[in-house]
């Protein structure tokens, strides 16, 4: 019996993959437009918010890149820990959320999961109760979005790990 | 409850931006049209289908081409290969929820598409699911389109 063995401390990760294509930089025009239409769809919403309802699109559409960044812009926003890991289940920890948040979360799975259905009227209408009509439309704006960031990461495996927090801003 | 129609000035332009961006770099108008039509399908975006079925016949995409879209994959040759990369990729861009972008998919799109010409085709397909979402959110009706 060895009593001075040592568990080795240092575990070596899998190799990182690389990107499968850049697209800003093959379609630099589409790139700014990209950019363009975060600022625009954003405008008048709570950063925190915002964040939340970034991380949450992300996750169902498993953007390894969008997760890294927003879960570090949420910290960095002065987010909870406990409030990002709780976010892939958050339907079971309603008590960590307001709930003008939860009216967003939900929407933002209806906006995001369009393959199984429509946006349902429940969802939209405890939205509408808790975002004034032209905030309502910019939260739409900015699932629609996120999406889009979702769908570029994911298509062009783009790697994770790298963000630094406000790196683009 | 009645939706809301409403869309910011700014965020209006900036989709159509990104939309008019992605089809310039692609210049294909016909085969955007099926890309977009079949995204919009997948997505339930009535207002979208409305509006690019009609653009599509402007183009002069075919009525059967248009018709059989949903079943291009069992349409035998009514697509030819470019376009049928074209419609895997946005099939596989368009539900994430079910996973990835498979490499076989993506690899086969590369074939058709050098590099410039699939980052605007994967451009086009995320603009049409921003508009998918956007319409679908607020429940736009179909016919409010005018070419």
């Amino acid at each position: 019996m060895t009593t001075n063995d040592t568990i080795s401390t240092t575990v070596e990760y899998a190799p990182e993959h690389t990107p499968r294509l850049n697209w800003a930089e093959q379609a630099p025009e589409v790139f700014k437009a990209m950019v363009r239409l975060d600022a625009a769809a954003r405008k008048g919403l709570d950063p925190k918010l915002l964040e939340l309802v970034k991380i949450r699109a992300s996750q169902i559409n498993h953007c390894a890149l969008c997760v890294d960044m927003h879960s570090k812009d949420a910290l960095a926003a002065g987010e909870s820990v406990e409030r990002i890991v709780q976010l892939s289940a958050w339907e079971e920890s309603e008590h960590f959320y307001a709930e003008k948040e939860l009216a967003a979360l939900a929407l933002t799975e209806a906006v995001t999961v369009l393959t199984d259905g429509f946006v349902p009227d429940a969802t939209y209408e405890k939205a509408a109760k808790h975002f004034e009509e032209a905030e309502l439309a910019q939260l739409i704006a900015v699932i629609a979005v996120i999406n889009a960031w979702n769908r570029f990461g994911v298509t062009c495996r783009l790697v994770p790990g790298h963000y630094q927090p406000g790196q683009y801003k | 409850m009645s939706r809301t129609t409403h869309l910011d000035r700014e965020v209006g332009q900036a989709f159509s931006a990104l939309s008019a961006a992605a089809k310039k770099g692609l210049g294909d108008p016909g085969l955007a049209e099926l890309v977009v039509i079949r995204a919009s399908q997948i997505n339930h975006c009535a207002f979208c289908l409305d509006m690019h079925l009609t653009i599509a016949r402007k183009h002069g995409v075919s009525e059967k081409q248009l018709d059989l879209l949903a079943t291009w994959e069992e349409a035998g040759d009514l697509y030819d290969e470019r376009e049928r990369a074209a419609l895997a990729l946005t099939e596989a861009v368009t539900v994430l929820t079910e996973g990835f972008v498979p490499d076989a998919v993506y690899d086969n799109a590369a074939k058709y598409f050098d590099d410039t010409r699939l980052a605007h085709l994967i451009a086009l397909i995320v603009a049409i699911n921003n508009w998918n979402r956007v319409m679908v959110g607020r429940r736009i009706p179909p016919g409010g389109y005018t070419p």
